[in-house]
């Protein structure tokens, strides 16, 4: 069994007038939580239909555990768990009978760990399909997609429809199932699933990738940043002027800015500061969402 | 070859419209058999019409929601996130849909056999003044599988739109122009036999005319030569349908 679970390479679907995705390569790892981001239309769901083997490329080939997705897709489906992106579900009336026949499909016995998800997630499956809520119907999804413990999960905006406790039951579960050693690959534009969960994070930008984010070095290398409040539109520029750190961002209008503190200089800053009347200063971890918005802000640039 | 769990998902999905089709049709059947009112009729208006009318709807509507409109919708994506292969889809959805309808027909054939038997109508009734005994039940029976082999072709026709078109609504709307056509140019057609001059050219735009139940009737065996021609067809279709819902990009 090779240690990469999901190998994209040269991926490419033109939908015509710049829409698709372009020459995606990327490689997921067993046991490895990754993320993509991008915005909507960027190509996350276009991606993840490519896995499943529902769409052929154009150019370029994918594959999970070493099968290519297309040509093998029912082999492939017997370790896979899928969450679409837009959820419609067969037309067999409660969630109940819908979870039952999906248990056939994938010829699950065990019907345990199902009654364990539905309590974890709070679900009604008595409730017609039909007459579900988003997120009602969002959970029944991942019911569907964990129950059968697949070695793989593909989630297409899992968290859509959930609410805040839903979605942090939800990441629970994925830090469980990454626990137990399943490889995840799912996409988002929720970052704080990803600052959680997300071993490596893609960005995806009008069907490009233009970043790949590890998480764990991102953390440690990256320099801090501190919010500063002044009080007074005087001491706000000319600290901006003045200061020898780089502004990352500034809000004229609430007097605050962004500053980056690379590592073992913060005293430099509270130096500094002291001149100035301040409002407040605080730590702000470098999130992911940091890191979208400056390459966004910056125009996207392409980089391995 | 078959899903067991995608059988029962369909006969779970379809039952009301399946049943209900079946309802109407077999009591319509009843009653055009039994009503001294409506008995000269039972050829003309019951085999005449119904019995390619009702099943037509019933395929046009299925045959869509079997494939298309599962892609269309969505929900496709559950089916095909579990080890079942495209093949194994088309040709399990293929034969719930043959296999309702030859269910459909059976129920309505046995009521026809059961009343008919019970209170047999001369062949004279039906207007056919040349021709003398009862209606037999070998004939019920023939009659039928001529229109069964019919509705077949049309829902072999509707499960080709099915699988090439990734949308309802083109799905839809070739099958129900298909359907359409062939249901209307048959009604032409009989106009045309009852001696509207001109129309009875419209037997030629429709596949309904392979369904025979006068050659039947007059015992020649011209009916059975016309099984072959929607059987050919059915085969074409759901060998097309199948192969385009193969190889397509499905959007789920």
């Amino acid at each position: 069994m090779p240690d990469e679970i999901i190998k994209v390479s040269g991926l490419t679907k033109d939908y015509g007038n710049g829409r698709g995705i372009f020459g995606f390569d990327f490689s997921v790892k067993r046991g490895e939580v990754f993320g993509i981001v991008g915005t909507n239309g960027s190509g996350k769901t276009t991606t993840l239909r490519h896995l499943m083997g529902f769409l052929n490329p154009d150019s370029g080939s994918c594959g999970i555990m070493g099968l290519d997705c297309r040509k093998h897709a029912r082999e492939i489906m017997q370790h896979v768990g899928y969450v679409p992106g837009e959820i419609d579900f067969p037309d067999v009336g409660t969630g109940t009978s819908f979870l039952k026949i999906q248990a056939e499909f994938m010829g699950l016995k065990d019907r345990e760990y199902i009654s364990r998800l539905v309590n974890l997630f709070k679900l009604d499956t008595d409730a017609s399909l039909r007459r579900m809520s988003k997120g009602m119907k969002q959970k029944t999804a991942l019911v569907a997609a964990f129950m059968s413990r697949p070695e793989v999960l593909l989630l297409d905006e899992p968290s859509t429809g959930l609410d805040p406790l839903m979605r942090d039951a939800l990441i629970e579960l994925i830090l469980e199932e990454k626990a137990r050693g399943t490889t995840v690959l799912m996409s988002t534009h929720i970052f704080k699933e990803l600052d959680d969960t997300a071993d490596r994070v893609l960005f995806i930008e009008n069907g490009r990738q233009i970043d790949l984010a590890d998480m764990h070095s991102m953390t440690e290398t990256l320099p801090q940043r501190y919010r500063l409040g002044f009080k007074t539109q005087d001491d706000f520029d000319s600290f901006a002027a003045a200061t020898a750190f780089r502004i990352a961002r500034a809000n004229p209008a609430h007097l605050h800015m962004d500053v980056e503190i690379p590592e073992q200089s913060v005293s430099g800053l509270f130096r500094e500061i002291g001149n100035y009347d301040m409002r407040y200063m605080k730590y702000r971890p470098f999130t992911l969402e940091d890191r979208y918005t400056e390459m966004i802000e910056k125009g996207g640039k392409i980089s391995a | 070859m078959l899903s067991f769990p995608l059988l029962k998902q369909s006969v779970k999905s379809n039952s009301v419209m399946w049943g209900s089709m079946t309802g109407v049709m077999t009591l319509l059947c009843i009653q055009f058999s039994t009503l001294d009112m409506t008995r000269s009729l039972l050829f003309q208006i019951f085999y005449g019409m119904m019995t390619t009318i009702l099943p037509g709807i019933y395929v046009l509507v299925t045959a869509n929601k079997l494939l298309a409109s599962q892609v269309d919708r969505g929900s496709m994506a559950y089916v095909l996130s579990t080890p079942v292969k495209r093949s194994t889809v088309t040709v399990t959805q293929a034969f719930y849909l043959v296999n309702s309808l030859i269910l459909m027909f059976g129920i309505q054939t046995g009521a026809h056999l059961l009343v008919n038997r019970a209170n047999p109508v001369s062949l004279a009734t039906f207007g056919y003044t040349m021709l003398s005994g009862d209606l037999t039940s070998k004939m019920i029976l023939q009659v039928n599988l001529s229109a069964l082999m019919v509705c077949i072709a049309l829902a072999a026709v509707c499960f080709m739109f099915s699988g090439i078109f990734s949308s309802t609504k083109y799905s839809i709307g070739l099958s129900g122009t298909f359907i359409g056509v062939n249901i209307l140019a048959n009604m032409l057609a009989m106009f045309g036999r009852l001696g509207v001059s001109g129309l009875d050219k419209f037997k030629y735009l429709t596949i309904v005319s392979f369904y025979d139940y006068q050659s039947v009737l007059f015992k020649n065996s011209d009916w059975v030569q016309k099984l072959i021609f929607p059987a050919v067809i059915a085969l074409a279709a759901f060998t097309v349908g199948q192969l385009v819902f193969r190889k397509k990009d499905l959007p789920l």
